[in-house]
């Protein structure tokens, strides 16, 4: 999209321009950056991928050459035991919950704290602003014991709301300026149509919006998966764990099984890339709007 | 109690009430009083092993013989009950029944107001563990109940041991410090220790402290929370004498002591270190951390040694055991009946074949296979004093500080007097 | 090109008239209560949860700082900032500080030229650009619980970082990665940069892309070199991303727990800990959630007091008006 555009503005005659330029002395050491970038993060993710095709004894002997045999066994047991997918569709629902709370609550008072001008609205922004510096695992304590006042221990919600509490911050600091670049003459244009400022805000800014809200969905998404502390102290029953709590878990239940836990880290890795590859196409857009506010 | 927070509460609370409506909470034992199902939720730190499958079917023959209670075994791995039992205990749904080790750590939960009193429940039975429940009473009450007992010694290979030359094992310091050398001669580890944990150098520590502390020192030690006998500083030189000579596996600092097959615990079981100073539950432990079936029979159990000059007594020595309590909420009697049943000698027999310890009903004691384990028991009773770690004896800030100073020491950034100060600032806070 | 900080008070037209204070046209009054409501549906939802499950433990935290308290039944005493002094106090607590400080200054210094770096090279037209800043977003998505397992397994004595070293003829620098107290916080400050340079990279990048080609070709034109035209255009350009950016990391850098949580648990020895591991050492484990409310408090502090400095003297070029003028 970018190319297109850069292409377009540079004007007529600069495509064949480049064209013709001769390739600069950068090019090779870009490659080989790429190189080093791609063997960095890609080899110690291959490691737990390929290691838990092997058995613990050949893992013991050599953690660096390929499975000979390759073991599917691993796998195939966690792959069919509700070890792995309880605690994956319990991450999945909260962070569902999370994501999908932040991203309307957080677009909604985006929208007033963009597009309305009142009393008090800097100051207002400043206080959303100022909870990213507040941990949500400093928060802990606290949240453990007013959770626990209001019933929710050991419930998905006892989860999913602070996390979409703790979410709010960055997500209203991206999506304001976001809005607030929709041209004025947009909305103008739709009151004079005779829609409410609602009616724009939901059928003609949101739709305008979705890069950021993409990129916002997919921070929050990131943000509740990752969660390790707060599930661990809210969740009692084994039943309701999410998957980092069951990677941890199964990291010093079945220590002796490394390749075991190879294999349970390799396939708990999968749901967050997924997603990610999924949504890419829209972060880096998301993240350029922001960066301009 | 808290009442400039009782607004913002209420208010917070309308908010997610709202919410509320489609996901319940679970947690605690719900009683559904039209039918009188009980479910008892049931915290143990035995997430692997033999003593797990023990659990679990003791939970199945207790829901057969009493179909209105279901136990609900929820293993949580040992380390973790640091961090989940004191918000547990301080929430209004904490577990029915868990795990808790007596002492001053059962001290310091009581005023939590979750612990059940037992004392009526239990008077029928109680008298079956003899003198070992009086660990678990506070103020004569009697607020947990043990399942087994431990004893701290030296676990040994014998197949190591036999390798490096050493025919007996050692009966004194001076005889274990020449045994560290000849099994270095043979290019063997001669000592594991799992100092990621911090308790288990407490053992070291507090064992040099037993024989270099007479008996009533000790015991008003404990009672008084302070560490201010010189002979407590004694101890801890020696032990720097000890550690001198490298005796422990390199890298000991960041090895966990039974987690996985490069703990502490894992390496004696797979031939990788010749000793390892613990609890007798280290069979147990070792057992799934090798595929070695011969394990038990390599395995060999000898006293920590006498030091020479040492004021304490040669056979004082560090115990403990494991025990559950009943929390509040938890049905009644159900949860007092269930720990009544673990204590049973049946349950108690089986308790004692996983190899976790001894049995804390002594009727079940005949049924302890492990040769080494018969070898403990009988050093365990002829033991003139059984003194509790210092970490369960203490109040639990005060025996966590005493372990985190033990552990700086061992990584050579404290000293044997900054160990006794950092207990008497724990104590003051 | 939009310079940040242009349209900060533009409102849409239609808003321009204030609201008045003094007696309005009652021709107005139903549309100002009609946005009255607007606002209050658009704001109130998301500022009730804010409060209830941000602000509210804030509070609830600082309050319960001041006093000694166990964490079951009542507060207990009164202590004025008594715990607060002792948690300044206490050697570990600042040595969990000193260590977050080293994480701050050591992700600004490698993963800023990192970041950097990548983002420029990888800016220009190679082949595969999209699946090479897919790849080194990658870790920054990963659950931080399982890159901690990860590397956990890889950095085991003996384990594959090891091996990988021996086969390639450095056995001689093989360490206890995790053992050895001088290593053991900088074993996590590579762990860290792992999981999180890919997010400076797409932060770089997106910055990059705002910038229109045009500069560097009227700069070529004008005889710059690529140096000259990176150095004098591009990265100034870039300022007001590498200082958000720069922002997110120090309070990032603050916050680090989960990695050094599983890997190390804050040792060996404290030689890892940081503010956070401190909190859930001392605040949950001990029984003393009087002081480990205090802990909480403080961190938040010492975040909310860099956030003012660097809003105060860094910030300020590029938001004219927006948070200069609330906080100003």
């Amino acid at each position: 999209m970018s190319d297109v555009s850069t292409i377009l503005a540079a004007g007529p005659g600069t495509q064949s321009r480049r064209r013709r330029r001769r390739v600069s002395p950068l090019t090779p050491v870009t490659y080989l950056t790429a190189l080093v970038l791609v063997g960095v993060t890609v080899v110690p993710l291959l490691f737990v991928f390929v290691d838990g095709f092997k058995s613990n004894a050949q893992i013991n002997s050599s953690a660096t050459a390929l499975p000979h045999p390759w073991v599917t066994g691993n796998y195939a047991q966690i792959l069919t035991s509700a070890a792995f997918w309880q605690p994956l569709e319990n991450s999945a629902v909260i962070a569902a919950i999370a994501t999908v709370l932040v991203v309307v609550l957080g677009a909604m008072a985006a929208f007033a704290l963009s597009r309305y001008a009142f009393r008090g609205r800097e100051g207002l922004f400043l206080l959303f602003a100022v909870g990213l510096l507040f941990p949500i695992n400093a928060a802990a304590l606290p949240l453990y014991l007013m959770l626990d006042k209001i019933g929710l221990l050991d419930s998905p919600l006892g989860v999913a709301l602070p996390e979409a509490a703790f979410g709010l911050p960055i997500t209203i600091v991206i999506l304001r300026p976001f809005m607030r670049e929709i041209p004025g003459e947009l909305e103008d244009a739709a009151v004079v149509d005779g829609a409410t400022r609602i009616g724009f805000f939901l059928r003609i800014l949101l739709p305008l919006s979705r890069p950021a809200l993409v990129t916002v969905a997919v921070l929050a998404f990131v943000q509740s998966w990752n969660q390790y502390l707060i599930p661990l102290l809210v969740f009692t029953s084994q039943g309701r764990f999410t998957l980092p709590l069951a990677v941890a878990n199964f990291q010093t239940q079945y220590a002796q099984n490394t390749a075991s836990i190879l294999a349970f880290t390799a396939l708990s890795m999968l749901p967050a890339l997924g997603c990610f590859i999924f949504a890419q196409r829209h972060l880096v857009g998301g993240f350029t709007g922001a960066v301009k506010g | 109690m808290r009442s400039l927070r009782k607004p913002a509460v209420v208010a917070v609370a309308a908010t997610a009430a709202l919410a509320l409506a489609a996901c319940g909470s679970s947690g605690g034992g719900s009683t559904n009083s039209a039918t009188g199902k009980v479910t008892l939720t049931w915290w143990t730190n035995a997430t692997a092993g033999q003593l797990k499958t023990v659990w679990q079917q003791a939970a199945t023959a207790f829901h057969a013989t009493h179909p209105n209670v279901t136990i609900q075994v929820e293993p949580l791995q040992n380390e973790a009950f640091t961090t989940k039992v004191p918000p547990a205990l301080a929430s209004s749904n904490p577990p029915d029944i868990y795990q808790q080790w007596g002492g001053g750590q059962e001290a310091t939960q009581i005023p939590s107001g979750k612990v059940a009193d037992l004392s009526k429940l239990s008077s029928g039975w109680i008298a079956e563990v003899g003198s070992a429940a009086q660990a678990w009473q506070v103020n004569g009450k009697q607020y947990g109940v043990p399942y087994d007992l431990h004893t701290v010694g030296f676990w040994y290979r014998k197949d190591l041991f036999a390798r490096a030359g050493i025919t007996t094992p050692p009966a004194t310091l001076a005889q274990l410090m020449t045994d560290d050398t000849k099994l270095k001669a043979a290019h063997i580890v001669p000592i594991a220790v799992g100092s990621k944990d911090k308790w288990p150098d407490a053992f070291w520590w507090e064992y040099f402290a037993l024989r270099e502390c007479p008996t009533a020192t000790l015991k008003a030690a404990m009672k008084g929370v302070n560490l201010s006998a010189s002979c407590f500083v004694q101890a801890g030189k020696q032990l720097t004498a000890f550690m001198a000579t490298k005796p422990f596996q390199p890298g000991f600092l960041g090895t966990p002591s039974q987690v996985g097959a490069g703990s502490s615990a894992g390496m004696v079981a797979n031939g990788k270190a010749a000793m390892e100073l613990q609890g007798d539950w280290d069979p147990g432990v070792m057992a799934p951390l090798t595929s070695d079936k011969n394990l038990n029979s390599e395995l060999g159990w000898f006293p920590f040694p006498a030091i020479a000059g040492g004021a304490g007594s040669p056979t004082t020595t560090l115990g403990g055991g494991d025990g559950f309590s009943c929390t509040t909420p938890a049905a009644e009697p159900a949860c007092a009946q269930f720990l009544q049943y673990i204590d049973s000698t049946p349950v108690q027999k089986k308790v004692v074949a996983a190899n976790v310890g001894l049995p804390a009903n002594p009727a079940a004691a005949p049924a302890l296979s492990l040769p080494a384990l018969k070898q403990v028991l009988t050093y365990n009773h002829a033991a003139p004093y059984v003194q509790t770690y210092f970490d369960i004896a203490f109040p639990t800030s005060v025996g966590q500080a005493l372990d985190a100073a033990i552990a700086t020491y061992f990584a050579g950034q404290g000293t044997p007097q900054s160990i006794i100060t950092t207990v008497s600032q724990a104590k003051n806070q | 090109m939009a310079v940040a900080g242009d349209k900060d008070l533009d409102v849409p037209r239609a808003e321009l008239v204030p609201a008045p204070r003094a007696a309005a046209p009652s021709r107005r009054a139903r549309p100002r209560l009609r946005r009255r409501t607007e606002l209050v549906v658009l704001l109130a939802p998301a500022l009730a949860l804010f409060v209830g499950f941000v602000l509210l433990p804030i509070v609830l935290a600082a309050w319960d700082g001041m006093h000694k308290w166990t964490g079951f039944g009542s507060l207990g005493p009164f202590a004025g900032l008594y715990n607060y002094r002792l948690v300044l106090s206490d050697p570990v607590f600042r040595e969990s500080f000193v260590h977050n400080v080293i994480i701050v200054i050591a992700s600004i210094v490698i993963q800023l030229p990192l970041g950097l770096g990548m983002a420029l090279l990888l800016n220009r037209r190679i082949r595969g650009r999209a699946f090479l800043r897919t790849l080194a977003f990658a870790p920054f998505v990963l659950p931080y619980a399982t890159t901690a397992v990860m590397w956990l397994l890889l950095l085991q004595p003996g384990g594959f970082l090891d091996q990988v070293m021996k086969a390639a003829g450095l056995g001689g620098l093989i360490q206890l990665w995790l053992a050895n107290l001088h290593l053991v916080l900088y074993t996590m400050i590579v762990v860290l940069t792992w999981q999180f340079f890919g997010f400076a990279m797409i932060l770089m990048l997106a910055g990059l892309q705002g910038i229109p080609a045009e500069l560097r070709e009227a700069a070529a034109l004008d005889g710059a070199s690529g140096w000259q035209a990176t150095w004098r255009i591009t990265l100034p350009l870039l300022g007001p991303t590498i200082r958000i950016w720069l922002f997110l990391s120090v309070v990032g850098s603050l916050q680090v727990f989960d990695q050094v949580w599983i890997m190390t648990g804050g040792g060996p020895a404290n030689a890892s800990s940081t503010m956070v591991t401190y909190l859930v050492q001392h605040g949950f484990q001990s029984y003393e959630f009087g002081y480990g409310s205090a802990v909480a408090v403080i961190i938040f502090l010492i975040c909310f007091i860099f956030a003012l400095l660097y809003q105060r003297f860094v910030l300020r070029r590029d938001t004219r008006g927006a948070l200069t003028r609330a906080v100003g």
